[in-house]
């Protein structure tokens, strides 16, 4: 595929590199001679250097009829406007990344559509998603949220005697807004049909709003585990993101931020989290914030250095489960032997998140469910003319093993039930099995094949 | 959108004379005006607003191709144009290599979309290596309005 970055900084070149090596035609832009330069000596990419934002920079890095635009500059501003201008050239897909969470924010105006673009990525906000999945389901699968963080889809195991056990999920009388997605018994994972009934240590997906998530927990689980603390150090956009999923029933979260202003900001906007204004980097801080008796200790402020030295001291006072965010390459290696249990880079999690884009035709994204089995969560288009569109849902002739999660029309996002209709301008979002991806994109492509 | 739908066949020039930069543009621009696709009283307008744009940044793109381009309210509908170079033009490309290959479109100001949708067009095929050689190699008009009917037919595969 032919892809443009925008910016070559540590997010644009660690991409470029990667998309260079699995084979696509890269050219990179970068307002910095030295930079644009670096990345031409260091990898297989055309560079080009000049401001994302203009349109004759544009021109000449190919972006007219490119595949995809990845707008990654240190700029929040130059990366909506060049990911639209991309779009407005040609552009198949286009992806800005964005710092402040207010862009992403529809209440008051809805950026990204505005902007035509097709997702805008925070960094911090995907690493906190990444640092969530961990500490609620170590070890296991997807916490993803979709539709623009409107949807979550959680994992979790029935236990023994609950309301759902050996009853036909057509029957569970669940909220219209919350979707039994896949089901996994003995390693075997499969798409849930209405037929279907649980047993108790089946894992099983849940598709709709946290809300909504949280109410029907009860029928599947029994008394939920006690709660578990979390103590949360910096809290930037990523500590921030992080307390929000994490906080209310499940969670105990501690945050602590040095920046006295900042911390009227969280405690303003985390009703359920305890915000402390305290160093993070001093034990005593530590010490009185009985981080040593914590479940999970998190060291996300801004700086790699800090994070790693307040993993130490707190993995040494006795928190169980340490977790540190690492920006640079460099550190991987020495924070295994330091006794942190788990590291975020946010390089590889958008890198992870921007792979899951390269596709062709209807498809907008494509993510395994789990690693190795067998079933992903697509997000497809709906353009003019799919067969998609000829009947209700439930006169479609999608395969049975996809399950329709969600649809997002004009900002709305909704689960769809058999009487609705897909139009033009829809994105829907479908659980499918491997197996019949092939099958339930023709449904959505233009000339249905 | 095709080049059936924006290339004046009759402008087509298979033989360049000119060797530098404004001159080419000028010689393709004639061809245009000769062709009655450009008014002969709009010609200088239309040659500076080109050269303007070249100085926001060359439309040489590299591999020997180059896409002068503008918009201008003398024009009504699309009109653009190929022209080849047989020794070549330095036309401050990308790359430094000198130009043998180009694509000129002057758009109406009210038909953006459109624009884009032919600069689309043509970057899109310029990328194929096959048919930029088969221009290249074209003898007169004739050979060029083949090759990109060839390409409108998709029969380069891009």
């Amino acid at each position: 595929m032919r892809i443009v970055v925008l910016g070559a900084g540590t997010v644009g070149s660690s991409i470029a590199n990667r998309l260079c090596r699995e084979g696509h035609s890269v050219t990179v832009v970068d307002k910095d001679a030295t930079h644009a330069r670096r990345v031409y000596d260091e990898m297989d990419v055309r560079s080009v250097t000049g401001s994302a934002a203009n349109s004759s920079v544009l021109f000449q890095a190919g972006m007219l009829g490119a595949d995809l635009c990845l707008a990654v500059t240190g700029s929040d501003e130059v990366n909506m406007i060049a990911a639209s201008m991309a779009k407005a050239m040609g552009a198949r897909r286009a992806i800005a990344r964005v710092y402040a969470s207010v862009f992403r924010d529809l209440s008051t105006f809805d950026y990204q559509r505005h902007f035509q673009i097709d997702r805008m990525l925070s960094l911090e906000h995907l690493s906190a998603m990444e640092l969530a999945r961990e500490i609620r389901h170590p070890g296991a699968v997807a916490v993803e949220s979709f539709a623009r963080g409107e949807l979550e889809m959680q994992e979790l195991i029935i236990s023994e005697g609950t309301a759902a056990v050996e009853v036909p999920l057509r029957d569970l009388k669940l909220p219209c807004g919350v979707r039994i997605g896949s089901i996994s018994r003995g390693g075997e994972l499969k798409i849930a049909r209405a037929e279907d009934r649980v047993a108790p240590g089946d894992r099983i997906t849940l598709i709709g709003t946290r809300e909504d998530i949280d109410e029907v927990r009860g029928k599947f689980q029994k008394s939920p585990r006690p709660k578990q603390g979390v103590v949360i150090a910096g809290g930037g956009e990523t500590g921030y993101h992080l307390a929000r999923v994490l906080e209310g029933r499940r969670f105990a979260v501690l945050l602590m931020e040095v920046d006295r202003q900042r911390c009227e900001f969280l405690a303003a906007h985390l009703k359920q989290t305890t915000v402390v204004n305290a160093d993070a980097q001093r034990r005593a801080s530590l010490e009185e914030e009985r981080v040593g008796s914590a479940d999970v200790f998190v060291a996300c402020t801004g700086e790699d250095e800090d994070n790693i030295m307040s993993c130490v001291e707190a993995r040494e006072l006795g928190a169980r489960t340490i977790m540190c965010v690492v920006g640079r390459p460099d550190y991987a290696n020495v924070v295994g032997k330091l006794g942190i249990d788990h590291t975020v880079s946010p390089r590889k999690v958008i890198a992870k998140e921007v792979m899951s884009f390269l596709n062709t035709g209807a498809v907008i994204s494509r993510t395994p469910l789990a690693a190795d089995e067998g079933i992903e969560i697509l997000e497809i288009e709906v353009v003019d003319g799919a067969p998609a569109t000829e009947h209700v849902l439930a006169g479609l002739d999608l395969p049975p093993q996809c399950l329709i999660g969600a649809v997002i029309r004009e900002n709305y996002v909704m689960v769809p039930g058999a009487d609705d209709r897909f139009t033009a301008g829809d994105t829907v979002v479908a659980l499918v099995e491997t197996s019949a991806v092939e099958q339930t994109v023709k449904m959505f492509s233009s000339n249905g094949g | 959108m095709k080049f059936a739908d924006f290339i004046s066949q009759d402008a087509i020039c298979a033989e360049l004379k000119a060797t530098d930069k404004e001159g080419v543009i000028r010689e393709i621009v004639q061809a245009l005006l000769d062709a009655g696709r450009v008014e002969s009283d709009e010609f200088e307008g239309v040659v500076k607003a080109i050269l303007k744009r070249e100085e926001l940044g060359s439309t040489g793109i590299g591999r020997g191709v180059a896409v002068p381009h503008t918009k201008h309210p003398s024009v009504d509908q699309l009109v653009g144009t190929v022209a080849v170079s047989k020794t070549g033009v330095d036309f401050a490309s990308l790359d430094g290599e000198p130009v043998h290959l180009f694509f000129l479109l002057i758009s109406p100001p009210h038909r953006p979309g459109d624009h884009l949708r032919a600069l689309e067009n043509i970057s899109r095929q310029l990328r194929n290596d096959t048919f930029c050689r088969f221009l290249k190699q074209a003898k007169n008009p004739a050979d060029i309005q083949l090759v990109l009917e060839e390409a409108d037919n998709n029969q380069f595969g891009s």
